[in-house]
């Protein structure tokens, strides 16, 4: 199925973040300055003197049955609320639509690590007779993206990305085109990422507290997309529409020039500007972005390797209608990428 | 590259495969994995990687003897997890093959891995030491997600396109080949170096004898009597560009990418929904994504694990794709020559499927035990056959519902 190029929109979003639940937590943050960080446990080894963007008031139970989510990693109970929320948000009910028609592509970070970590502790303290079997099945980082998809009853193409700290770019440049490809009608799309002790404790041994894991942070941010003719046949005014996405995988030595022109090509008129990722920690990147507003989270929340879906959607709630967004995710070494939308109704209610 | 350039759908190209690229425990290269798909013996054997006396399973399909110090210096090997170092490999003889680095720019080269666990197989002995007080190396940390052999590998042959990793456990890297022949059919990329890596740990061997689904002898897929999997490792590597940019360049094709789907199944994180509908639908949808029909494929490489649960629903499946002709479409599977390569699975088999193509064959289904009734498809469990097919389904099945069906051509 071939659509136009601009036929893509974002008929809704929803943040999990240390802000609380939602994007309007974190508008109200950057708009009364200071930040959602919080103070390391000084009992986790590593932490002392650290903070964290761990999202403190998130409830699960407000979502699912406790006893049902006792069986999921923290990381899928941020897929499960985030993604209900971002399908309510785009009036989305998934009982009145073909399930096959509705797909998740989420970007995920350290997904699976800490039931890994809990698992191998067993096995290694006490044998065989440590081994929990109930926590093997999340070791797997695609568990938030098939835990919300189980939850919400999404047939439709299923997948989970990484890639250092562009994780839910990737995942939305897919999901993007599985709309295209006409695989799915509606595709929710974003990332996930928890934050654990034992995290914390990995960073300070690798030296990652003192760079790119500093105020870590933890939550999910998740969009909907569907096209634009869909969009209209369900009476839906949408949030944005996606212009334009571009990709690099590394920026190599002796030809930054054309990797810079192919990544923000386009990108001179934009009237906003997001960062995710460790764009603001490279000077040389930054030096070829146009002057204008510019909203970086990483300060207010944490940065995280699939912070990119609470970044796109702050984007989205913050562009004025009309106007044209820039986001742009870069890793130490590589991927970039720049993705460009135009602000519809941004409003949340 | 610009992801949403649109190409008419009667403008995209045929994907083509102009490169090939494996390291396994069956095989360390191509040639070699060509032999043992015409073969009848099994590579599963004692594994000697970790110690798994604790276990009542003690077999897999592991890199037997493999120094490091004939591949990488040492230098290398510090920073660069067992998965690393497998993918390089795979990855390298892939491109020597093709050719496609030398041809286009680096930024219309891009790689897309399927990945599972990484470099855990480093990264637990990091815990182990941590847990008992005992210093224990940071270096072994490096590795720990997979995303990190694609960086190496775009970083080591300086593929600076697209950069991407799925991970959706044992579907991953067939998504990631689907995935790369979706960035070249639309014309984002010129070449994708697309496959999957996955090594040994004991995370996996651990979760899945405590999932009570390892079999204690060599997995027999579709056999009466089967208990489960033998764990593999390995890594595979195609590299794809479209069929008229790699004849202009006289590459040699090994065969085509025609299509591929994926879905979900919504229905548990680690039990098959027991319809196998979804599963059907995927292998439908896949066959009129390739834009063939179902009379054309001539056999499916199956996800075939060896659980008494998949193989019986998988053959339900098939048999609903299809129909009256399932009698004609064997339904085989190699892992019972590799293993279970997890995350590299898709690919390994993918790559297992081409070659069988290409010698028009349609490999044994190996470790036979005898005929489950409900198995009642044709499974090549005596021998290898010959087939003049020029079409298959390479199916992968995962943890959470994740399935994926490729369909391969030549």
């Amino acid at each position: 199925m071939t659509r136009m190029s601009n036929d893509i929109v974002i008929s809704g979003y929803a943040a999990v973040t240390a802000a609380g639940i939602g994007v309007l937590p974190l508008l109200d943050v950057l708009h009364n300055g200071g930040d959602a960080l919080s103070a390391v446990p000084a009992d986790i080894p590593g932490g002392a003197g650290q903070r964290w963007g761990r999202a403190l008031s998130f409830k699960i139970a407000d979502y699912m049955p406790p006893l049902k989510a006792r069986k999921l990693d923290r990381c899928s109970q941020f897929a499960v609320a985030a993604s209900a929320l971002a399908l309510q948000d785009a009036g989305v009910v998934v009982a009145d639509m073909p399930p096959e028609r509705i797909g998740i592509i989420l970007g995920c970070g350290f997904g699976g690590i800490a039931n890994s970590v809990d698992f191998l502790s067993g096995y290694f303290k006490d044998g065989v007779n440590g081994l929990n079997p109930m926590l093997f099945p999340n070791v797997v980082s695609n568990a938030p993206a098939s835990n919300a998809s189980i939850e919400h009853g999404l047939k439709g193409p299923n997948v989970t990305l990484i890639q250092r700290f562009c994780s839910a770019e990737a995942a939305f440049m897919m999901a993007c085109r599985c709309i295209q490809e006409g695989r799915a009608d509606i595709m929710l799309t974003g990332g996930a990422d928890d934050l654990t002790p034992q995290m914390i404790t990995g960073f300070a041994a690798t030296g990652q507290l003192r760079r790119y894991a500093s105020s870590f942070g933890e939550g999910s941010g998740m969009l909907v997309l569907e096209s634009a003719a869909h969009a209209a046949r369900r009476g839906v005014v949408p949030r944005a529409t996606l212009e334009h996405i571009s990709t690099l995988g590394l920026l190599l030595k002796g030809s930054e020039t054309e990797g810079f022109c192919r990544l923000l090509e386009g990108s001179e008129g934009c009237d906003l500007l997001s960062l995710s990722g460790t764009t603001a920690l490279d000077p040389q990147l930054m030096q070829q972005l146009p002057d204008v507003p510019t909203l970086d989270i990483a300060p207010l929340i944490g940065r995280s390797l699939a912070m990119g879906g609470v970044a796109m959607a702050f984007l989205l709630a913050s562009l004025p209608a009309g106007q044209q967004g820039l986001h742009l995710a870069a890793s130490p070494e590589g991927p970039y990428y720049a993705i460009r939308f135009r602000g519809g109704a941004s409003v949340q209610p | 590259m610009n992801a949403l350039t649109n190409i008419p759908s009667d403008k995209r190209q045929r994907v083509a495969i102009t490169g090939l690229g494996i390291f396994c425990g069956a095989a360390t290269n191509v040639a070699s994995f060509r032999q043992a798909l015409s073969g009848n013996t099994s590579a599963i054997g004692t594994l000697d990687l970790f110690d798994t006396s604790d276990f009542p399973s003690h077999i897999g399909c592991q890199v037997k003897g493999y120094d490091p110090l004939n591949y990488f210096d040492r230098r290398a090997i510090r920073k660069l997890s067992r998965a690393d170092q497998f993918g390089l490999i795979a990855a390298g003889e892939a491109l020597d093959a093709s050719g496609a680095a030398t041809f286009y720019s680096p930024y219309d080269i891009g790689v897309s891995i399927g990945g599972g666990a990484g470099g855990m197989f480093q990264s637990e002995q990091w815990l182990k030491s941590h847990l008992a007080g005992e210093k224990s190396e940071p270096v072994l940390l490096r590795g720990l997600l997979p995303d990190k052999s694609a960086t190496e590998i775009a970083l080591r042959f300086g593929l600076a396109g697209y950069q991407g990793t799925i991970t959706t456990a044992c579907s991953s890297s067939a998504t990631a080949v689907g995935w790369g022949a979706d960035l070249v059919a639309g014309g984002q990329q010129k070449a994708m170096l697309v496959g999957g890596v996955d090594t040994l740990s004991l995370l996996t061997f651990c979760g899945f004898n405590a999932l009570k689904v390892v079999d204690p002898c060599p997995c027999s897929p579709f056999s009466l009597g089967r208990q489960g999997i033998s764990l593999g490792e390995g890594a595979a590597f195609m590299v794809l560009e479209r069929e008229d940019d790699a004849l202009a360049r006289g590459a040699q094709l090994y065969g085509y990418i025609l299509g591929y789907a994926l879905a979900g199944e919504a229905y548990h994180m680690t039990a098959p929904e027991s319809s196998g509908s979804t599963a059907a639908r995927v292998m439908q949808a896949a066959i009129a994504s390739a834009g063939v029909q179902n009379d054309q494929v001539g056999w499916v490489n199956a996800h075939g694990t060896g659980t008494p649960l998949n193989d019986g629903i998988e053959s339900q499946a098939v048999k609903q794709v299809f129909g009256e002709q399932v009698a004609g479409v064997p339904l085989i599977s190699t892992k019972a020559l590799t293993g279970h390569c997890l995350g590299a699975a898709g690919a390994v088999e993918a790559l297992a499927t081409i070659l069988a193509l290409n010698l028009r064959i349609i490999p044994q289904t190996l470790n036979f035990r005898g005929r489950d009734p409900e198995c009642d498809l044709e499974y090549c469990h005596a021998a290898p056959r010959a087939c003049a097919a020029t079409v298959a389904l390479s199916n992968s099945f995962a943890f959470g519902g994740n399935i994926t069906s490729l369909v391969l051509g030549v």
